[in-house]
């Protein structure tokens, strides 16, 4: 049980992720009903899950939430900026009741009386407002609508899709307001229920869907075997065969209905139309007009279906909504429906589809996936050994299946790398919410722009991605940025902007983090590392070298400590954690004119293609994907080299001479290869000894002995049991650059 | 602390003609010569890598540590594989000694505190020494600090002011 809980407890944190992300639209576009009905979902889904755990606090707390959204989403209250902070101090509260789901720790509870006493003051106020017969709130507006509905036109008033709330639980006064408020108008529905096969065996029972159904108001169940699909020889009994027809006369609107079969939709086919506006049971006659319908064959369209029933009953029949069982039919409604009602089905379809990919995706534990990752890793090393027995035995079928097996593995590590790739906007939605809070507390108008947020990146990288990112933000807002009044002065827009940008460059995947801030003043940066001693007063030093002051431990300037930065624990930490996960930092600044950081990741951790070279008899790999021509070269070439530049099919490229660089002693081979590799805009090449092919390496840390070694990345162990480094082209360049301007 | 961290067992190696000894809990592998990985631009002592059943190993010329010259490649060179406690990580290094001796039994009592002679001896890196016969002192070293510094020891110089 205690399993489940935890499943259901993180799940409930991810559905209180979805929900900020949403609540965030909705601060921009208040009127955006895709969002509304969302916010209100998660909370329906929230309250549901908790009651079912046990988690009352949550249950209860979630249900009031969910009442003002239920309002909101039916126009009859309009959401405003109490609402939306209300409810945005509901999803921290929502966070701290899921660590401490029983309130065991006092002040927990306090908190929690104090939080939803308040909620329950606000829900009391509209309460009132709303049983003094108002159909319409405004807040902001001060006054409230009386029986003036807020629908723009009077068409789509008209087929409006009859919702009345639907939350079951009716100890709530304002539900049995409104339910009072709408009990007279009665709809009927017909709820076709076409089960697939295995909806029994699922271990689902219909019967409770109908006694659900019946809860709703007065319902009536029909039966239809499928005679025609079954074979009587062949039945298995566990199989279901029958298609149910439940009509169902109702106050509440089709939304309850559907909720009844929120566990069922994936497992049948089911379609619910409101096929009269009051209660056909109420007729002295409808025996016969069910059974006309039900008399219809399957093969004949709704829309005989609804002249059958126009010509029967006098009232008018409208087509709600088409939900995905239905026939492709609906020509005559579909003038009389309007643009807002289309939104609506809009929405609801794309919350279906939602639904649906939700059941094709399941839940793993991460630790899985880590054990996956391994097991593949191994199985490419062991590979890599078979490999290299079948190029030397004889045998040609070991060679065929050694070649077989290669393929495999690299199929099967390429889908076990991408079911560990996240999209990085689990990440940086996050912030937004930083970023709302941190600006509202300093005084600064500030808006974060999020692009490329379906860049994917591994797993526990996105997870060591969150603190520097956290980082930055906080510097951004707090040094970076000016408060409006100065923005003015600049001749600056008064809301600032911060950008965080990912994108895939080559093998890496980069995070560029931009403000429009004041950017770094490097004066000020030099001094203060003058006076704490960082540097001597008389060092010269560029804006490079400046900029990496700010690296250093224990390097601040904000002038007085806030509690948003200046705690002394900088970018350094910044830096060092993108370093665990093989990344760099670069920061870019102009003053005035704002401040750019660029975090540069590598795709992956684990598993790279990688190019199999020599250079002194020591085996070194290349990452594939800097790679872009070889070449092979005559030593002499090399030796004449002017300056390391040679020329290659007519292109001049600067190149590093490895054995040189790495102070080989041993003779040099006659013809040497060069290696074109990519380094920013630039084609660069390494010298080296012999290729060797092409080799998928498992990539193993060199430990904390090697860690200055910097120009390796990596070691991976070869078919054969030696080793082989993985050269970082991108450190070789920077290092033996840097190394040449300092000669 | 661990059980494992007071045992009185200690193995002794030879690096030139000196004996040292390192507590067995520090132990893990006493392996034969492999095939080294050089890492280029690595210093001296850090001799390179070998595969020690499919993890990478980083292997610590001891003798070039303690300022010895480099270790020639006899019969008897053994690698320590050692599990070093830096601040709060543990990991692996291997260790070059020119040979491994025996496994001693050393009472808290025997061991002797080290000599305060020599200006260069590192007495932080040694625990204590132990009288093995009348000639004969062992060094007993404190693994963990021996191999979390990245500067050379001058064992060598300061155990001949022991002598």
């Amino acid at each position: 049980m205690d399993q489940f809980k935890q499943k259901a407890i993180e799940e409930a944190y991810e559905l209180i992720a979805d929900l900020e992300a949403s609540l965030l639209v909705l601060e921009d576009n208040s009127d955006d009903k895709n969002h509304i009905s969302k916010v209100f979902r998660i909370m329906h889904t929230l309250k549901g899950n908790s009651a079912m755990f046990g988690f009352d606090y949550i249950a209860e707390y979630t249900h009031h939430i969910e009442s003002i959204y239920d309002l909101v989403r039916n126009d009859k209250l309009k959401l405003n900026k109490d609402i939306f902070d209300l409810t945005l101090s509901s999803v921290d509260h929502l966070n701290l009741l899921l660590e401490d789901v029983n309130l065991a720790e006092e002040a927990n509870k306090t908190r929690h009386t104090a939080k939803l006493g308040e909620l329950m003051n606000f829900v009391k106020k509209i309460n009132a407002l709303i049983e003094s017969g108002v159909t319409f709130i405004d807040l902001d507006a001060g006054k409230v609508t009386q029986e003036s509905a807020p629908t723009p036109t009077v068409a789509a008033k008209e087929v409006e899709s009859p919702k009345a709330p639907e939350p079951p639980i009716v100890e709530d006064k304002i539900e049995e307001a409104i339910v009072e408020e709408v009990k007279e108008k009665q709809f009927t529905f017909l709820v076709t229920i076409n089960p697939h096969k295995e909806l029994l065996q699922l271990g689902t029972n219909p019967v409770f869907l109908f006694d659900d159904l019946a809860e709703l108001g007065h319902a009536e169940t029909y039966a239809e075997i499928i005679t025609d699909t079954i074979d009587f020889t062949t039945l298995n009994p566990t199989e279901c065969h029958v298609i149910w027809r439940v009509f169902v006369a109702t106050t509440q609107g089709i939304d309850a209905i559907k909720d009844v079969f929120i566990f069922v939709e994936s497992d049948c086919d089911l379609d619910i139309k409101q096929i009269s506006e009051d209660n056909v049971f109420e007729r002295k006659d409808y025996v016969n007009d069910i059974n006309k319908i039900l008399g219809i064959s399957e093969t004949k369209s709704f829309l005989d279906l609804q002249y059958t029933f126009e010509t029967i009953v006098k009232p008018t029949v409208k087509e709600t909504k088409p939900t995905k069982a239905s026939k492709p039919t609906v020509e005559e409604p579909k003038q009389e429906v309007s643009v807002p009602v289309v939104a609506e089905v809009k929405l609801e379809k794309t919350s279906t589809a939602a639904k649906d990919a939700a059941a094709t995706s399941i839940r793993v534990p991460s630790e899985r996936l880590d054990t996956l990752m391994n097991l593949v890793s191994e199985l490419v090393t062991t590979q890599a050994r078979l490999s290299m027995f079948a190029e030397t035995s004889d045998n040609t079928e070991v060679t065929a299946i050694a070649e077989n097996v290669q393929k495999l593995t690299r199929q099967l590590r390429d889908i076990a790398f991408n079911i560990c790739l996240v999209p990085i906007q689990n990440l940086l939605t996050r912030f937004q919410r930083l970023v709302r809070d941190l600006s509202a507390e300093l005084k600064k108008d500030v808006e974060l722009y999020i692009e490329g947020s379906e860049t994917e990146l591994d797993k526990s990288m996105i997870e060591n991605l969150s603190d520097p990112i956290m980082h930055i933000l906080r510097n951004s807002l707090d040094h970076g940025i000016e408060l409006p009044e100065v923005r003015e002065k600049l001749g600056k827009p008064k809301k600032a902007a911060i950008h965080i940008r990912a994108y895939y460059s080559g093998a890496n995947v980069i995070i560029q983090i931009t403000d429009d801030g004041a950017g770094i003043d490097l004066e000020k940066v030099r001094n203060k590392a003058i006076s704490k001693g960082l540097v001597s007063a008389d060092t010269n030093l560029s804006k490079k070298d400046i900029i990496d002051l700010l690296f250093l431990p224990g390097f601040s300037t904000a002038e007085k400590i806030t509690g948003v930065s200046g705690r002394g624990v900088g970018m350094d930490v910044v830096r060092r954690k993108i370093m665990d996960i093989r990344g760099e930092v670069d920061v870019d600044s102009k003053q005035g004119v704002g401040t750019s950081i660029s975090i540069r990741l590598p795709l992956t951790l684990s598993i790279i293609d990688g190019l199999l070279v020599e250079i002194d008899a020591v085996s070194y790999i290349i990452p594939l994907s800097v790679v872009d021509k070889c070449y092979a070269v005559e030593h002499t070439k090399i030796e004449t080299a002017y300056n390391n530049i040679i020329v290659l099919d007519g292109e001049q490229i600067p190149f590093y001479y490895m054995r040189e660089e790495f102070n080989c002693q041993s003779t040099t081979p006659l013809t040497e290869q060069i290696i074109i590799v990519r380094f920013e805009e630039h084609r660069i090449g390494i010298v080296i000894d012999t290729i060797i092919g092409e080799y998928q390496a498992v990539l193993k840390p060199l430990g904390k002995m090697y860690k200055k070694q910097d120009i390796i990345s990596g070691a991976s162990i070869l078919g054969d049991g030696t080793i082989a480094l993985v050269l970082d082209s991108n450190k070789i360049i920077k290092r033996f650059s840097q190394h040449e301007m300092a000669i | 602390m661990n059980e494992l961290s007071t045992l009185t067992s200690y193995l002794s190696f030879k690096l030139g003609d000196e004996t040292f000894a390192a507590n067995v809990s520090k132990v893990l592998n006493i392996l034969e010569m492999t095939k080294i990985t050089k890492v280029p631009k690595a210093p001296e002592y850090m001799k390179g890598v070998i595969n020690l059943r499919g993890t990478v190993l980083p292997l610590v010329d001891t003798r070039i540590k303690f300022g010895l010259t480099p270790t020639e490649f006899t019969a008897n060179t053994c690698i320590l594989v050692l599990d070093i406690q830096i601040e709060n990580d543990t990991l692996q290094v291997g260790a070059l000694v020119d040979a491994v001796q025996e496994v001693l039994e050393i009472e808290p009592y025997q061991i002797l505190p080290p000599p305060n002679i020599g200006s260069k001896f590192h007495s932080q890196f040694i625990v204590g020494m132990y009288k093995a016969t009348e000639e004969q002192f062992i060094m007993i070293l404190d693994m963990d600090k021996v191999f979390s510094t990245e500067e050379l020891l001058e064992v060598h110089e300061s155990s001949q002011g022991t002598q």
